[in-house]
């Protein structure tokens, strides 16, 4: 059953409102309707301005159109509008499908298929995902699971260019959305799973080819942390990304990217964040392992890294970073700050100084055990030694959150403007984690644990949350019997949109939480939605709906297409494949 | 031992290879050993139960569920992702994998699915 806390009021909650319409007024001048980029803006806060859907009319909302796209996998990420055309990117094999909005059927302009090595989808870790496109000048840019990233013609269909940018036999994949910026492309690859050495690269726009190439890991050099320039604000010296790590293990270090990106113009800074060191067993690569489970910060141009900030130091628990970093002004102790907000697999919330890198504020947005807090003054949590993982601590139990995180990176929170809020779905999960001692194959999983998953507490499997940035504060609630797994949308009508594993669509108001609408899609909801104008000048709603990813990979007997692979039902989820088998399907929603 | 197992693999007919060690608990249970330390596991999910790669416990086999067959599965490769070891495993390790997998109770109702 939903639960509803209640708003709270008090002067800094004025403050912040009064921030917020200052925000929103300088947002709504760039709102043109579209939605051209992953996360909407270059701030990545999946915020609209557009307000004809509102609390008070969202009730009537009904679908218009949906399309099946064909393909049954996880169906993250989310479509693109751009000049009255909605371009969706599939799960492998990777169909970009360029719908014509101006006529009543959505008939194709376009469907582009590349060829993708299929021997990518048993390499990628959690189900073959993509997580989108993103347009920039004419073309539509995204990564193809096999290690390609590819531009297409947004008009034509016909393929500008195509760059190999990660390597299929050592593991390495690509799921993530790309990011533009002026002239440069930015992926990064996906297989922390597989002793992979994380990078992050920048490609021509016009050509697709290497304009420059950082990694997360190793010497200087390499990482592109040059003197004067690099300055983290906790750490001192040089290496640091070569010397966290025992001998020579960050050469199958991790450190994937395969999260969302984010810019700021003013201080051109494009912002990434890292995955898990490997293997699973900490006691193989002593050292704080930098830069794994962190958020990094580099200039478009050449890649020199300016910060970077571990989220948590010698990750015992997989916690991958690549969570969104989303940009924002925020009040933090009576001082407006340029922030960048992170809900972290490992429970914690933080609002950085996104110029610095400082930790301004790091609370605990689910349950958390595994660390008490994080020492604003050193920046590093807290251990619980209760909590630690190793070969040889055995079988350590009921460690929250679990692996899957407070929040899954690959399902982004939404920013309001308007209410100052973050809008973040939410997992209640915990778990028991039994490290071992692995060995390295190039291309084969580098993983080395045993890991049972428990409800977290209160049985609910997760919630869909309104959180305040700048006191660390849950806002309001709404329980969910399962995961939410979805991304997050929030419009100026505070109207805000999530969905559901179990198959809802769902809109709540933004400023309480209240539920005002819902609509069954078919199929898990893993992907996020977003709102746009339509050539008649009318506001739409799209999602996707397909469960899949990583959760779908360990919740028992949901797939149907496969008479050989037959599972019994995950005993923290049982009720599952009760509500939701595979889909793959675009929905369109209006009043 | 490793010649002495190799000395025993059979041939069933047509040329097929079948398994010297069928049956074996204790050869099982190094094949379990084995399933972890070679990161079986990090594809098919603890226990095999599937993760990535499908499950190898349910007693449906997308290859081929008869020695020779899961010894080409493990030793070649198969489509759609599953790498080949025989490079990295000698046969009768690969026998030893397969005892393990051959080992795994199947449960009598895999196909239904029921809530009350």
């Amino acid at each position: 059953m939903p639960h509803i806390a209640h708003r709270r009021t008090g002067p800094r909650v004025a403050a912040l409102l009064a921030l917020a319409c200052l925000a929103a007024r300088a947002a709504q001048a760039d709102d043109d309707g579209q939605w051209t980029r992953p996360g909407k803006d270059f701030a990545a806060t999946r915020f609209s301005e557009l307000d004809q859907i509102t609390s008070a009319n969202v009730g009537r909302l009904r679908p218009v159109w949906n399309f099946s796209t064909g393909v049954l996998s996880g169906h993250e990420g989310q479509p693109l509008v751009v000049n009255d055309t909605m371009y969706v990117v599939t799960p492998y094999p990777n169909v970009l499908y360029a719908f014509d909005l101006t006529k009543e059927d959505y008939p194709l302009r376009f469907k582009y298929r590349p060829d993708v090595d299929p021997a990518s989808v048993g390499i990628a870790c959690c189900d073959s995902v993509n997580r989108g496109a993103v347009y920039a000048e004419g073309k539509i840019v995204y990564n193809l699971l096999d290690g390609r990233t590819v531009a297409v013609d947004a008009k034509t269909g016909l393929e500008v260019w195509k760059t190999k940018v990660a390597d299929l036999s050592h593991g390495e994949t690509i799921t993530m959305a790309p990011l533009v910026v002026g002239d440069r492309v930015f992926v990064g690859p996906s297989g922390g799973e597989y002793g992979i050495r994380g990078w992050f690269k920048a490609l021509d726009l016009a050509t697709g080819k290497l304009a420059w190439e950082a990694r997360n890991l190793g010497p200087d050099s390499a990482v592109l942390a040059k003197p004067g320039i690099f300055k983290p604000f906790y750490d001192h010296g040089t290496e640091l990304a070569e010397k966290s790590w025992a001998a020579e293990t960050w050469k199958q270090g991790g450190a994937p990217v395969w999260g969302w990106l984010s810019y700021d113009p003013e201080l051109d800074l494009v912002y990434y964040s890292t995955g898990n060191p490997g293997p699973y067993n900490p006691e193989q690569r002593e050292g704080d392992n930098k830069w794994t489970s962190s958020v990094l910060a580099r200039r478009p141009g050449d890649g020199s890294l300016v910060w970077a900030y571990q989220f948590t130091p010698h990750d015992n628990w997989d916690y991958d970073s690549n969570a969104e970093n989303i940009l924002a002004e925020v009040v933090v102790r009576g001082t407006p700050r340029k922030v960048l907000v992170h809900f972290d697999k490992n429970g914690f919330a933080y609002t950085l100084d996104r110029a610095t890198g400082e930790v301004l504020v790091a609370e605990k947005y689910v349950d958390v055990n595994w660390a008490e807090r994080v020492d604003l003054a050193s920046g590093r949590p807290v251990l619980n030694p209760d909590k630690l993982t190793g070969k040889s601590k055995g079988m350590v139990q009921l460690i929250c959150p679990s692996l899957e995180g407070g929040k899954s990176p690959a399902s982004p929170a939404a920013y309001s403007p308007r209410t100052g809020l973050f809008y973040v779905p939410t997992v209640n999960l915990c778990m028991d984690w039994e490290a071992r001692d692995t060995s390295y194959f190039p291309g084969i999983p580098y993983v080395g644990a045993n890991v049972p998953y428990h409800p977290g507490p209160g049985g609910n499997l997760g919630a869909f949350i309104a959180w305040d940035p700048a006191a660390g504060k849950r806002v309001w609630e709404t329980k969910e019997k399962f995961p939410v797994w979805s991304g997050a949308l929030a419009t100026a009508g505070n109207v805000v949109f999530y969905g559901t594993l179990d198959g809802w669509l769902k809109a709540a108001d933004a400023r309480t939480g209240e539920p005002l609408w819902k609509a069954k899609v078919g199929s898990g909801v893993v992907g996020a939605p977003i709102t746009y104008r339509g050539p008649d000048g009318k506001q739409y709603v799209a999602v996707y709906s397909g469960i899949g990813g990583d959760w779908f990979l360990i919740a028992g007997d949901i797939r149907s297409d496969d008479p050989a692979d037959v599972r019994p039902r995950a005993d923290f989820a049982p009720d599952l494949s009760r509500y939701t088998s595979l889909g793959g399907t675009v929905w369109v929603f209006a009043l | 031992m490793l010649t002495v197992l190799t000395a025993l693999a059979g041939v069933a007919s047509a040329g097929e290879p079948t398994n010297p060690v069928r049956g074996n608990a204790e050869v099982a249970a190094q094949g379990g050993v084995l399933f972890n330390v070679m990161n079986c596991d990090g594809c098919h999910g603890a226990g095999g139960l599937g993760y990535v790669g499908p499950s190898l416990v349910d007693g449906r086999w997308r290859f081929g569920g008869d020695d020779a067959a899961i010894f080409q599965s493990i030793r070649d490769g198969r489509p759609h992702g599953m790498p080949a070891y025989g490079a990295m495993l000698p046969d009768p390790v690969i026998w030893q994998l397969v005892t393990y997998l051959q080992s795994q109770p199947v449960p009598k109702d895999v196909p239904t699915l029921a809530w009350p």
